[in-house]
């Protein structure tokens, strides 16, 4: 690359200014996209790297074995970290446990913060882990139970400034030394917190409290299942098999009965695969690398047609500079310098336009991404994509336009132009077959979360909400509910111990049966109602009645379909017995199943009863009335003694925040796909452009023998609609394969219509015969006369 | 300089082959100004080609400067035309995106001659087909007289034995043709060996030698002065 290459090649980028736009902007517009998803692939594949020791910190997982599945948890007991230590391959052993609505309050100013989110930590979690600390040290911290680790932010909401080593900060009405400041994890940590207290607090108040059961200590207790439990084992060593020498260890602990089994995962690996091996969250990833591959590739296509398309035009030059001198060198040089340029352009423009979008593309993908010109990984991504779409870009057109015979390319003759023209064609029915694949998976992914929006999920989630209420309140119920039933707004109320009804998950073991097999387990999902729930929700009973509010409720269960058909029971099922959490009841009534979790899971086992603790009140407002609803309930909270402010959220949120990332998945192929089909047109709207200058005097010949315009246009158009065509018949297949896959990871999901394809067909034929009419009216619509004479 | 004997060439398609050039011979000494004459299709422009080793012969030796050239490669050729050979066009071609002055530069940076020394000869070969005052124009803002100056200022920057011109007044009124003309004979009287290519009598009479062409063999030859 020499001067006289940037300036000859600068000079024919301004006199074409038409070709170079619509280079330019395919180009910024493939590259800022492709910048984009690197982003979010790079975070996400980032999880918890920022740990010195990443490759070598595991974590446990418990495996609940089931004759009908295996439940993951992700805690784990105690004592798991207790038989850790003494596995010679595992150098250290740490248990966090959370708690996720702290209130803290200085007691000086009366100032308070909620909703924050407390973990509490052994003593080996800061040398396995890197979360640094800007004040204080982590020795003082250790010192005493009672001492506490705030975040900036934390800080700043207590106090409200940052200088709060030493202050006292109230939590449960017990004081804690403020004994310095951590550094906020970062958003790719799978750890969060905004407050760090030590897990021997926490013991101290297991042990206070009278412990569990037998178990006294939470060393010892191996009922509950709080823990996450990181591991740092020694590099070489196999950590199934630590996983096996837990499970052994535990079963050991449990007298033999237990078939409960541990695990230990890469914690880096776990944000993409999650422990049951589910891995739909990596599958998600590689998508998005080869989308934003084939955006590279796309954008780099019309590059790639448009020079060889526009090579007869240079040829002459070419033939020119090989007679006056020029070797094949030379030659190559200046056409790479010219796709040099161009691409810098781009480049230039995509790094200020990916500056300019991360804002709003946090907000759309729910990330807090940063993009920064030091970003070296984004760099190396980058600089071999663009490598290799450079050298894509360039070698072939360059390779075509020298290879061209000096005597034919002086006369204006490119002697390769069939094999090119093919090219060109087989180019074009790529990108739109890769177009055509993201429009029908935008309206595979469409249809799916509408139908998930739209099934019926066996109860009525219309005008409710929730309302966790406090201890006192839940014991003064009756009065809630009747002072409720006076509000015109209130159609009705039920209290529950389902907090979340779209994904409920408190499960257990514990179910006995008659004929019950020894070695059967079954992992039923269980809720505590009352009488009025059932009908709240408009849950259908199949068989029996509903709880009636007297004392016979206390030994009385309602189950689900799937329950019953699950243990295997015969019909009438009213009136058998079961035992649940040793309490012998029977059978008061059978309800159809309904969606108490993610429509991503089969509806499993479930058993409903009217024992142990409610405190989620469910409030059915009058159509139109929700707000005085609302307003009715919080008069009520407020008459009763608690720290947690009045907060309520209607089901049809809590149901939307489940599908959240999906819905994101979704809107993001949306826009992929809207951005292929803009590069692909703009790059179909450029050939067409150029077929027409290039014909004009076919064009004009024609009309003047009496062509009329749609003959004119049909005459350039139809060349391009059968590529098209083509390009339809490959994506069909290919979309229908990869949207199955995609589609299996849901339990109840739409099946993909024929119709889909259709739509797709029709809309990238009617995309590409609106690009190829406008510009075939153009020149249809020339003076013949002038476009001869032109010659 | 250069001797061509039993020269073949054959243009073939599918269906047809034609003979371009049947059995020619011809010699030019160093120094001598030829003109080659014949009515259209008669296999000027392809001797002139061949000659310009722009076209490969099918049969016979082409000797030049001593060397048989006949078989040499692409490469080969390409370094022999860029050191010896000037080119001159009935349609000019300059390239439409460099001035005046990077046109005539552009033989001296493919045969690596240094900034400073280019300079300096494009501005006298500028200087000496007058046309320097437009050294910064690009050559759509050229009449076509100023264009064929300025390439034949770009063929000759080299100082190459040879001139290939192939009717280089083809496009040019009869005052803008005669200047090239004259330009042309200044070179051949100051030692340039030319052979053009022409249909008029007129531009032929600045020759030394003429030869008639007719359906590939050369027909007559006469000595002009």
């Amino acid at each position: 690359m020499n001067t006289e290459n940037i300036k000859t090649a600068w000079r024919r980028l301004k006199n074409n200014k038409f070709y170079t736009a619509v280079n330019v902007l395919g180009l910024t517009v493939s590259l800022a996209t492709a910048i984009l998803i690197i982003l979010w692939v790079q975070d996400e594949r980032s999880f918890d790297q920022f740990h010195h020791d990443h490759e070598q910190i595991y974590k446990v997982s418990a495996h609940m074995q089931t004759s009908e599945s295996t439940a993951v948890w992700d805690g784990v007991p105690g004592p798991i970290a207790i038989l850790a230590k003494d596995i010679p391959a595992v150098e250290s052993a740490t248990r966090v446990a959370y708690n996720w609505s702290a209130i803290l309050v200085d007691n000086a100013t009366k100032n308070q913060t909620e909703g924050k989110k407390i973990a509490y930590v052994d003593d080996s979690f800061f040398s396995i882990f890197h979360f640094p600390l800007l004040q204080g040290s982590v020795s003082t911290f250790l010192q005493n139970k009672q001492n506490i680790l705030l975040t900036p932010e934390t800080a700043i909401a207590v106090f409200g400034d940052e200088n709060v080593v030493g202050k006292t900060v109230y939590w449960q009405e017990a004081p804690f030394t403020v004994t310095g400041l951590i550094d906020q994890a970062p958003q790719n940590s799978s750890i969060t917190f905004d407050a760090i207290v030590p897990l021997s607090y926490y013991a101290a108040k297991f042990t206070e409290g009278g412990g569990n059961m037998h178990w006294k200590t939470i060393d010892e207790d191996l009922g509950n299942y709080a823990f996450n439990t990181y591991l740092k084992i020694q590099t070489n060593s196999s950590s199934p098999e630590i996983g096996t020498q837990l499970s052994n260890g535990y079963k050991k602990l449990r007298n033999g009965e237990s078939s409960t089994l541990f695990s230990a995962d890469l914690m880096s690996d776990l944000h993409l695969i999650s422990a049951d091996g589910n891995k739909s969250a990596l599958r998600l990833v590689q998508v998005f690398t080869i989308v934003s591959l084939l955006l590279l590739a796309i954008g780099a296509v019309n590059y790639i047609n448009l020079s060889t398309a526009r090579s007869l035009e240079r040829a002459k030059a070419v033939g020119i500079r090989k007679v006056i001198g020029a070797s094949r060198t030379h030659l190559f040089l200046s056409f790479a310098t010219e796709t040099i340029i161009i691409f810098a352009i781009a480049l230039l423009l995509a790094i200020v336009s990916v500056w300019a979008l991360v804002p709003g593309y946090n907000a759309i993908a729910g990330k807090s991404l940063v993009f920064s010109l030091s970003n070296t990984t984004v760099w190396v991504y980058l600089g071999v994509a663009i490598l290799v779409t450079l050298l894509l870009a360039s070698i072939y057109p360059a390779l075509q336009l020298t290879s061209f015979h000096v005597l034919k390319s002086l006369k204006g003759q490119s002697t390769k132009n069939s094999t090119s023209a093919m090219l060109r064609k087989g180019l074009v029915v790529f990108q739109f077959s890769i177009s055509i694949i993201l429009i029908i998976a935008t309206l595979v992914i469409k249809q799916q979360l509408s139908y998930i929006r739209d099934k019926n999920l066996g109860y009525d989630k219309e005008q409710l909400f929730t309302v966790n209420l406090d201890w006192d309140a839940v014991q003064s119920y009756d009065a809630i509910r009747a002072e409720l039933a006076n509000s015109p707004a209130i159609e009705n109320t039920a209290l529950t111990g389902i907090y979340n009804i779209a994904n409920h998950g408190e499960a257990t073991g514990d179910l006995e049966w008659p004929g019950k097999d020894k070695n059967q387990s079954i992992i039923v999902t269980q809720a505590s109602i009352d009488k009025n729930f059932i009908p709240l929700l408009n849950i259908e009973m199949l068989e029996g009645s509903n709880f009636t509010g007297l004392q016979s409720d206390s030994s009385s269960f309602i189950i689900n379909e799937a329950l019953a058909q699950q243990i295997g029971l015969k019909s009438p099922y009213v009136g058998q017995k079961l035992t649940f959490h040793d309490m012998e009841g029977t059978i008061l009534g059978v309800v159809k199943d309904f969606h108490y979790k993610s429509l991503k899971e089969k509806i499993g086992p479930m058993i409903m009863w009217t024992h142990w603790y409610r405190g989620a009140l469910y409030v059915k407002a009058k159509p139109n009335m929700a707000q005085q609803a609302i307003a009715a309930v919080e008069a009520q909270y407020k008459k009763y003694p608690t720290e947690f402010p009045f907060k309520y959220s209607f089901l049809d949120s809590q149901f939307d925040d489940l599908y959240k990332s999906d819905n994101r998945t979704g809107l993001l192929f949306n826009i992929f796909s809207g951005i292929a089909i803009f590069i692909s047109v703009l790059g179909l709207f450029a050939l067409t452009t150029y077929e027409a200058q290039i014909r004009i005097k076919e064009i004009g010949i024609r009309k003047v023998l009496g062509a009329d315009v749609l003959g004119i246009i049909h005459l350039l158009s139809k060349d391009f609609i059968l590529l098209v065509l083509i390009a339809i018949v490959i994506a069909c297949p290919v979309a229908w394969y990869l949207m199955n896959e995609w589609l299996s990871s849901f339990s109840y999901r739409t099946s993909i219509n024929i119709s889909l394809f259709v739509i797709g067909g029709i809309m990238a034929v009617a995309l590409a015969y609106i690009t190829i009419g406008l510009r075939a009216m153009q020149a249809a619509l020339a003076n013949p006369v002038k476009s001869l004479r032109d010659e | 300089m250069i001797k061509i004997t039993n020269l073949q060439k054959f243009y073939r398609t599918e269906e047809v082959e034609t003979v371009a050039l049947n059995d020619l011979n011809i010699h030019v000494q160093e120094g001598e100004f030829v003109a080659v004459m014949g009515p259209s299709g008669c296999g000027k422009s392809t001797l002139l080609n061949i000659i310009g080793l722009l076209d490969d012969l099918d049969e016979g030796s082409y000797v030049f400067n001593n060397v048989e050239v006949a078989k040499f490669n692409e490469r080969k050729r390409s370094d022999l035309r860029k050191h010896n050979i000037g080119f001159v066009f009935q349609s000019f071609n300059l390239i439409d995106e460099l001035t005046v002055f990077e046109n005539v530069e552009l033989p001296l940076i493919y045969t690596n001659v240094p900034a400073a020394e280019r300079k300096k000869r494009v501005e006298e070969v500028l200087e000496k087909v007058q046309i320097m005052h437009r050294r910064n124009h690009f050559p759509q803002q050229l009449s076509g007289g100023q264009q064929q100056r300025v390439a034949v200022a770009r063929a000759v920057v080299n100082n190459p034995k040879l001139i290939l011109a192939d009717e280089p007044t083809g496009n040019l009124d009869s005052s803008n043709g005669n200047e090239v003309m004259n330009l042309l004979t200044e070179l051949n009287e100051a030692g340039t060996t030319i052979v053009m290519v022409t249909h008029s009598e007129h531009d032929a009479k600045f020759s030394d030698r003429v030869i008639r062409m007719l359906d590939g063999q050369v027909i007559m030859e006469t000595t002009t002065v």
